[in-house]
């Protein structure tokens, strides 16, 4: 671990009454592949958006690379943390209106400033990378589930961004489409980008993680090697609720 | 009743002044495209506008929607009424260039570009409530992912929303042209030589209202056809949507 790429502290995010997030401490290490898991509601998904600014965390700091990106309740430099983290939705998130091909090429041409052509061909190449060279120019509603969160995954790719968050990316597919997706994932986790993945998945989690998170109720409450919290927790809680996904 | 039915329907008396209500008809076709044009740009324009994002753009806010409601809650008669009289007598004053105040663009008259600025204005409130609805249809992940990707508000408004919005709208927004058209009949209340106008002179001249029929004959032949087309795309976005529902 080369110093960390991502720093959190003392993270708060509130809807209404309700506080999701209540006091989140954590670093992302540099090509780390943190997993988090927990129940539903326990602010996993939360989390991850405020990572991005998709929710604006109520309290707390977050620092890219050491810079301050969120702190005094607002956010600095949104457009460059945008730029350095990308991020894959449950729920794909597709341009509709687009072929693959221009779903991957869209942001790059706009965002990246890259000639069309240019962006063209990388996107060409970032969608055989994932399996889809077939597929370049073909609409997302003629895709499957699996194959459209896998031109979403090389979308947030051609951005080159430096940190990869996934949100829950496999809950919304059909279960023999999972494993597609779930192999680009690892495919990426060797190359050394740093990833963090909220996943439901925990098989995946201990066969691709350096670390594990557990989250309840708006608190980090363990982590650690996939082995020792998947494996061998050591709070009442995690065993709870992995005593209750494992006996499935 | 046969008196009645030739008072409305003298086929010799349409036949005669056939040329002349066409001719009135031009102006309404043109007034309706034009009008429609503009009143199609001014909507998303406005629409854009009371979608912007952040406290900064509160004001901005404020102002469109005052603007909308307003304008959707005053009769159309009354804005052309009040801004032909308002443009013709700041122009004559000298308060407003005499270019701006009584326009003759591209060859029309002043009454006609009344005409047009009225439709845009009032019709741009009612597009954009229509395109409202069909950004606020457009499903928060899509704008969440190009946020994601580093897009800008306007960036994602331009390149992901608005173009998904407006294929929902295109149905709506024709039903609006369609009564766009009709309410051109209006500005004939300002002396503009459109359809209705040349009924009406007919009418006064010869005691015949045939000419409101035939009138009433070519508008049919245009929103007749232009109601079958809003059924038809409202039927194909239908069938988009639930392919495999018998």
């Amino acid at each position: 671990m080369s110093g960390a790429i991502l720093s959190v502290s003392g993270l708060k995010k509130c809807y209404g009454s309700l506080e999701v997030l209540k006091d989140i401490n954590l670093e992302i290490g540099m090509g780390e592949v943190v997993c988090v898991i927990g129940p539903s509601g326990s602010g996993k998904s939360t989390m991850l958006r405020c990572l991005n600014m998709l929710e604006l965390p109520d309290g707390g700091r977050i620092e890219l690379h050491g810079n301050e990106v969120f702190g005094g309740g607002k956010p600095k430099n949104l457009d460059v943390l945008r730029q350095e983290v990308g991020m894959v939705f449950q729920s794909f998130n597709l341009f509709p209106h687009m072929s693959a091909r221009e779903n991957v090429s869209i942001a790059q041409t706009r965002v990246r400033g890259r000639k069309k052509k240019e962006a063209d061909e990388r996107s060409v190449e970032l969608l055989e990378e994932v399996g889809l060279g077939e597929k370049v120019d073909e609409y997302p509603d003629r895709l499957s589930g699996g194959q459209q969160q896998r031109v979403a995954i090389a979308r947030a790719l051609a951005m080159d961004p430096e940190v990869m968050l996934f949100d829950e990316v496999t809950s919304a597919l059909d279960p023999e489409l999972v494993k597609g997706v779930l192999d680009v994932i690892k495919g990426l986790a060797k190359t050394g980008m740093t990833l963090v993945i909220v996943t439901h998945e925990m098989n995946f989690a201990r066969e691709v993680s350096d670390r594990v998170i557990f989250m309840d109720q708006g608190y980090i409450v363990e982590q650690g090697k996939p082995d020792d919290v998947l494996g061998n927790p050591s709070e009442a809680r995690t065993q709870k609720f992995l005593g209750l996904v494992l006996a499935r | 009743m046969e008196q009645l039915f030739n008072l409305y329907f003298d086929f010799g008396f349409m036949a005669e002044h056939f040329d002349e209500v066409l001719a009135g008809f031009w102006v309404t076709i043109k007034l309706s495209l034009v009008g429609g044009f503009f009143s199609l740009i001014w909507g998303l324009i406005l629409s854009v506008l009371r979608q912007l994002p952040g406290r900064v753009f509160a004001p901005v806010r404020w102002v469109t929607i005052g603007y909308i409601d307003a304008l959707r809650g005053i009769p159309l008669l009354l804005v052309i009424l009040g801004l032909s009289a308002g443009l013709a007598t700041l122009a004559s004053e000298g308060t407003i260039p005499r270019e701006i105040g009584i326009p003759q663009w591209l060859g029309e008259e002043d009454l006609f570009w009344y005409g047009v600025m009225a439709l845009t204005l009032t019709y741009g409130a009612y597009m954009a409530e229509v395109y409202r609805s069909g950004i606020e249809a457009v499903p928060r992940g899509q704008m969440e992912a190009a946020r994601s990707l580093g897009m800008s508000h306007g960036q994602s408004m331009r390149f992901v929303i608005v173009p998904q919005a407006v294929r929902k709208v295109i149905p709506p927004l024709l039903n609006d042209f369609i009564a766009l058209m009709k309410d051109t009949a209006l500005i004939s209340v300002i002396g503009l030589v459109e359809t209705v106008q040349v009924g009406s002179d007919l009418y006064s001249t010869f005691f015949i209202p045939s000419g409101y029929t035939l009138g009433a004959f070519f508008f049919l032949l245009v929103t007749i056809p232009l109601a079958r087309l809003v059924d038809w795309q409202i039927k194909k976005q239908d069938e988009k949507f639930q392919r495999g529902i018998p």
